[in-house]
């Protein structure tokens, strides 16, 4: 941004142009500083949130810079598209992801920050010094006609869009179809089997039909049991384990496997760290749910 | 402020009969994306694939029409922004052909329920059983997936037929294009269905979309690569139009640096798609995780979309500058074939091993491609026509081999598999024999007539070294016919599904054509070389 102040200085002074406007001067001088803000602003905040917004700002200058130097297509597109648009869905990921989650301030490289600092510095001085020759040294080209094929304004770009371009741009549209088939493709959620859901009358009346393996629900961890977690099997009155009881998938976790009923207990503490990781499955295989409804998920 | 300067635009002048192939295949796809919104789920699929074939079928008879009639220098049409001539006419001819067939592989669903594109993997059309039907998959640790009563037959996504459709405008489109600028949109035309449709193997979620997402990431770069070329591009000539590339880089005294560069990064973006050499990172994981119809229709048509476009950019823009940079193509040559003959012999995935081999294949297509003469060019493109046809039905073969978990990719439960199925077990030893380029089969005559035509230009080492590594690479085409007749079955080893009408229609066609083009090469080595390119 620094870099930016000093083509903006040279821009103000060069001779043999144009006299830059009072106006255009004021305007230069008001937003200029701005935009340098913006710039550090979105830099040296710490929220994710404002320092986005912060570079709305910067945007938003560059912006007016553009329509006061007679790009207004260039100056309105960046408004439009960068800061309405990209901008925009960027706050939109970052509110989901969490306003509140702020980065990791320890240095996960060492020497990282010197070096970003060092070639940071570095880059803002080879970007002055390429602008400020580039100024200097070379003759303007004249000023463009908005409107014609080569000027760059809306006009012209329209213009070859409608004719030269009608192909490539026509095409896009198959671009943005597929852009949105894709999305539906991979996002919706087929919704045929909540169609088919039975009520829990239905659900009853099929399982003493003995559609089901048992008319009840597996037995949840008995009372003599202690303690009610899913890994937990139920006790049968002589104090035995009911078979029934026991989740499939702890059962058949390594683990669970390696120790032998008889001491189950020890088993229970590992099937636990087990169930930690599956658990999150949400398969229902758990003893105290029923196990019919294992495509409900 | 801009009102003041109207003036009236003349439209473009449209040759609709050359390029009614492409609007035919990009407005059914269209079509098929409303189809999608209102037929009712239960005619779906069968109103989509009526849709998808016939559109396929008028576009190759508003070709067949087009073709004998057609100007013999090719014509531009759409402000120069397309160049329909000899070469593209074949290429179109050719995808057409390949994606019918690979159509009708993809339209399978009798040889697992529902297609290999269902919604959820529980939809596994077990209509009527209450019970708790076990189908636990290799990669997911879900536990049952209980039986959902849904028909099978209606759990395919049907959106997969617009999106091939959309995939192959985008082929089309790529090997015509006549600018830079058509032909990146073209090439993300035709990228992006791809990149969808690798990720939709419901019933192998995992290895599906991380293919998936792979092939997007690394493509979205390939993608770049092409774009900044493109633009350095255009900085040098001004221009992005192939034939003005060609003027400005024939006589000039502006910076190569910018030619070089953008051409170098253009060519990059072009390789990836064509899966060669260094840039071919992406191709095994992408081949093993995508439904194998897909696998299948990827490998045959965007071969043929990638070096189609290849030729034409050399062939027309690059052709004057070809001292420069023929020398980093014999290296990009050289590690395409290596890379595949060599990481092919390791692998134990019959999927990996066909995707290995087709790295091997795109290092002898870039030989045909450095000709840079008319036999090269025609011969490049018979033996695309004859590649993709033997792997979409390679691809098809293996899509039948299966056991309880689904495909049976590994090699090791291909063991044997003569002796319960000699038919198909012959029919994938004969298009293994066409891969190695064995005579008799269309693989010996493209292979031949690239390298001779490479013989022809003064590329005798390449072609020794091609030799080299085509008897290196049928060392694995070799071993699975060894392991598949002379090993014994593995206890509980896969088993070769009954194919449907669709698939047995994909495996015949792909072995008549690789046989046909064989015996009697003729009349497509004839229509390749048919003519150059018209810019």
């Amino acid at each position: 941004m620094t870099s930016f102040v000093e083509a903006g200085l040279v821009l103000a002074q060069t001779p043999g142009q144009e006299a830059v406007t009072a106006g255009e001067a004021a305007a230069f001088w008001v937003l200029g500083p701005l935009a340098v803000a913006g710039a550090l602003g979105m830099v040296f905040v710490r929220n994710a949130v404002h320092s986005a917004l912060w570079l709305v700002v910067t945007m938003l200058t560059l912006g007016v810079f553009y329509l006061i130097q007679n790009a207004s297509f260039l100056g309105f597109t960046q408004i439009i598209v960068y800061t309405g648009a990209v901008m925009m869905l960027f706050l939109f990921v970052l509110m989901m992801a969490g306003k509140d989650s702020s980065d990791a301030l320890v240095e996960a490289l060492r020497g990282q920050r010197l070096a970003a600092a060092v070639f940071g510095v570095g880059f803002a001085v080879l970007l002055s010094a390429a602008l400020v020759r580039s100024l200097r040294d070379t003759q303007f080209a004249p000023p463009l006609d908005p409107t014609s094929p080569e000027g760059g304004g809306a006009g012209g770009l329209g213009e070859l869009i409608f004719t030269d371009y009608l192909f490539p741009f026509e095409l896009t549209a198959a671009l943005l179809i597929v852009a949105g088939l894709a999305g539906i493709v991979l996002a919706q959620r087929d919704k045929r089997d909540e169609g088919v859901k039975r009520s829990q009358r239905e659900l009853v009346e099929a399982r003493f039909r003995g559609e089901y393996e048992r008319p009840s629900g597996r037995p949840g961890p008995g009372v003599f049991a202690t303690g009610n977690s899913v890994a937990t099997p139920a006790l049968l009155p002589d104090g035995s384990i009911a078979e029934d009881s026991l989740s499939d998938l702890i059962e058949s976790t390594p683990t669970a496997r390696r120790v032998s009923p008889p001491g189950w207990m020890r088993a229970l503490d590992s099937a636990e760290q087990a169930e930690g990781v599956h658990g999150d499955e949400g398969d229902g295989a758990g003893p105290s749910t029923t196990d019919d409804e294992g495509s409900e998920r | 402020m801009f009102g003041a300067q109207v003036t009236a635009l003349s439209p473009p002048s449209v040759d609709y009969t050359a390029m009614l192939p492409v609007l035919i295949v990009l407005g059914a796809a269209a079509v098929g994306v409303l189809l999608e919104a209102f037929v009712p789920r239960h005619l779906r699929w069968s109103v989509q694939v009526t849709v998808s074939l016939v559109a396929l079928a008028g576009a190759g008879i508003a070709l067949g029409a087009y073709v004998p009639g057609a100007p013999a220098q090719g014509v531009t049409t759409m402000v120069d922004t397309l160049a329909i001539d000899a070469p593209a006419l074949f290429l179109w001819g050719t995808l057409l052909a390949l994606s019918f067939v690979a159509l009708l592989f993809i339209a399978e669903r009798t040889v697992e329920p529902g297609g290999a594109f269902v919604s959820q993997a529980a939809l596994r059309g077990a209509a009527g059983a209450g019970g708790s039907v076990s189908t636990r998959e290799p990669e997911t640790t879900g536990g049952r997936d209980g039986a959902a009563p849904a028909d099978g037959a209606r759990g395919m996504q049907t959106e997969i037929f617009p999106l091939t459709l959309f995939a192959l405008g985008g082929m089309m489109t790529f090997v015509a294009a006549n600018d830079l600028l058509t032909m990146f949109i073209a090439l993300e035309v035709l990228s992006l269905p791809l990149y969808l449709m690798c990720g939709l193997a419901r019933r192998r979620r995992l290895l599906s979309q991380e293919s998936a997402v792979k092939y997007f990431l690394l493509g979205a770069f390939a993608s770049a690569f092409f774009l900044y070329g493109l633009a350095l591009l255009y900085g040098y000539a001004g221009s992005v139009r192939l034939g003005d590339i060609a003027t400005a880089a024939a006589g000039s005294d502006r910076s190569d640096t910018l030619l070089f560069a953008g051409f170098g990064l253009l060519v990059v973006g072009l390789l990836f798609k064509g899966s060669v050499g260094p840039f071919h990172a992406w191709t095994p994981d992408v081949y093993q995780g995508a439904p194998t119809s897909v696998t299948g229709f990827m490998a045959a048509c965007t071969k043929v979309a990638a070096f189609g476009a290849m030729l034409r950019v050399l062939y027309v823009g690059f052709e004057g500058v070809s001292w420069e940079w023929r020398g980093i193509l014999w290296a990009v040559a050289i590690v395409s074939m290596a890379v595949g003959a060599v990481l092919g012999l390791t692998q134990r995935d019959v999927k990996r091993m066909i995707a290995y081999s087709s790295i091997a294949h795109a290092g002898f297509l870039v030989i045909g491609v450095m000709t840079l003469s008319d036999s090269g060019l025609a011969a490049t493109m018979f033996y695309l026509l004859a590649y993709g046809f033997t792997t979409l039905a390679a691809f098809a073969v293996v899509s039948l081999v299966r056991d309880a978990d689904g495909e049976a990719t590994d090699l090791s439960s291909w063991a044997g598999l003569a002796k319960r199925s000699p038919l198909i077990a012959g029919v994938f030893t004969f298009l293994l024999l066409a891969l190695a380029g064995i005579p008799l089969t269309s693989g010996f005559v493209g292979k031949f007539v690239v390298f001779s035509a490479a013989l022809g230009e003064g590329l005798a080492p390449l072609v020794v070294l091609a030799l080299v590594f085509s008897a290196v690479a049928a060392f694995y085409y070799l071993r699975v016919v060894v392991v598949m007749y002379f090993s014994e079955p593995a206890a509980g080893g896969a088993s070769v599904t009954v194919p449907g009408a669709f698939t047995t229609v994909t495996i015949a066609a792909g072995t008549i054509v690789t046989l046909l083009l064989g015996i009697y090469p003729g009349f497509a080595l004839e229509w390749a070389g048919a003519g150059g390119f018209a810019f």
